[in-house]
C-alpha cells in the first residue's frame, strides 16, 4: 500500500498556501495594547507649502559647470588607462613580494605614533632587542659627551648604580 | 494619476522635467514623509532628510533603469538618508546610535508635533528597543501598512524573512508593554 494514501485525513485545498497568512491576521487581532495612531503630527499647512520650500533648496543647491567637454575628458581617460595598463604590465613582470622590510620607516613610526597601543615603555622594552641598539639609535640628534658627563656628575650620587662593567 | 513609466520618461526629459519633478513630488511627499518621521522622529530634521531625499532623487533620476518601481527606489533612498541621518547625528555627538535613538524618544515628551498619550509613548520606546531592521518592518507594516511584496522590494529582503522580523517585533513590542 503507498505509504502516501495511508493517510486519510484530508486539508482544505490551498490550506498551507494561505495558513501563514492568516496566522499574521490572527497574531495581528491580538496587539489589541499596541495603539494604531502613532501620535505623530505636522506643522499646518506642512504639505501644501512643502513643494514651495523644495524648490527654494534646490534652486540653491550648487549647480555643477563642467570644465572640459565629454570627448576632451573622453581621450584623457583613455590616455590615462593606457598608461596606467602599461604601467601595470610593466610592474607585473618585474613583481616581486612585499615584505616588512620594504616598508619606509617613516610609515612605520607615523602608524605606531597614530595608533593607540596602550603598551607602557616596559612592554616596548620587552618586544625591542637590546643588542646592537645604541642610544644614538633613539635620539635625532647625538648627546655630546661633555654634556653627558655634566649630567651624570650633577644627577648621579653613586656611579654603582649605572651598573658599567667594563670601565676603559 | 500619470503611469509610471510616462513619469520616469517626462523625469528624463528636459523639457518635461519641471513638471515631472512636480507630479513625483505631490504623489510621493507625504508616504515618504511617514517612513522618514518614522525613523528620524522629530518632524524638522524628517523635513530636513525628505527635501534631501527629493534633491537626491531629481539628481539621480537618470541613473534609475527601471528595474524596481519608481515608489520602491525612492523609498529605499528616502530609508537610506533617515539611516544615515541618524547615524551622523549620533556620531556628530559622540555617542552610539542607540543611545541617540533613546535620545530622540525622550525628547518625544517635549515635541509639540507628538500628541501621544502615555502607551503611545510606551509604544515608541519599544520600538526604539528593536534591532534596525525589525524597527523598520514593524513601522512600515503597522503603521504604514505597506504589504509584505512592497517592503521585500524597499528592503530587499524575502517576504518569509519580513514576516518572521514583523512577528518578533510584534513579540517584543507586547513583551516590553507589558513589562511597564
Amino acid at each position: 500500500m503507498n505509504k502516501k494514501n495511508k493517510n486519510p485525513f484530508k486539508t482544505p485545498e490551498d490550506y498551507f498556501d494561505s495558513f501563514e497568512d492568516k496566522l499574521m491576521e490572527k497574531l495581528s487581532k491580538t496587539e489589541s495594547t499596541i495603539p494604531k495612531d502613532s501620535a505623530f503630527k505636522v506643522p499646518d499647512n506642512y504639505f501644501e507649502s512643502f513643494n514651495e520650500s523644495l524648490q527654494e533648496k534646490l534652486n540653491t543647491e550648487p549647480k555643477i559647470i563642467p570644465l572640459f567637454s565629454i570627448k576632451k575628458i573622453v581621450a584623457v581617460a583613455a590616455s590615462i588607462a593606457a598608461i596606467a595598463i602599461i604601467a601595470l604590465n610593466y610592474n607585473w613582470s618585474n613583481a616581486e613580494e612585499l615584505s616588512f622590510n620594504d616598508l619606509a620607516n617613516t610609515d612605520i613610526e607615523a602608524y605606531f605614533e597614530n595608533n593607540d597601543f596602550e603598551l607602557s615603555s616596559y612592554e616596548i622594552a620587552e618586544v625591542l632587542p637590546v643588542t646592537n641598539t645604541e642610544f644614538s639609535d633613539f635620539l635625532s640628534s647625538p648627546i655630546d659627551s661633555d654634556n653627558l658627563l655634566d649630567y651624570l656628575n650633577e644627577n648621579i650620587s653613586d656611579f654603582d648604580e649605572l651598573n658599567i662593567e667594563d670601565n676603559e | 494619476m500619470i503611469e509610471e513609466e510616462t513619469l520616469v520618461l517626462d523625469l528624463k526629459s528636459k523639457s518635461k522635467q519641471a513638471q515631472a519633478f512636480e507630479v513625483l513630488v505631490n504623489t510621493y511627499k507625504e508616504r515618504l514623509y511617514w517612513q522618514i518621521r518614522s525613523i528620524v522622529l522629530n518632524h524638522d530634521d524628517a523635513d530636513d532628510v525628505l527635501q534631501n531625499t527629493f534633491i537626491k532623487v531629481y539628481k539621480n533620476i537618470d541613473g534609475f533603469k527601471g528595474d524596481s518601481k519608481l515608489f520602491s527606489w525612492m523609498y529605499r533612498i528616502a530609508t537610506n538618508e533617515a539611516l544615515n541621518f541618524i547615524k551622523q547625528r549620533a556620531k556628530l555627538q559622540g555617542v552610539s546610535d542607540t543611545d541617540y535613538q533613546e535620545r530622540l524618544v525622550s525628547n518625544l515628551e517635549a515635541d509639540v508635533y507628538f500628541e501621544g498619550d502615555e502607551i503611545q509613548l510606551q509604544l515608541q520606546k519599544a520600538i526604539a528597543t528593536l534591532p534596525e531592521k525589525q524597527k523598520l518592518v514593524f513601522n512600515m507594516k503597522y503603521f504604514q501598512e505597506l504589504k509584505y511584496e512592497e517592503i521585500s522590494k524597499i528592503l530587499d529582503t524575502s517576504v518569509g524573512g519580513l514576516k518572521a522580523s514583523y512577528h518578533l517585533a510584534v513579540k517584543k513590542i507586547q513583551q516590553y508593554l507589558k513589562e511597564d
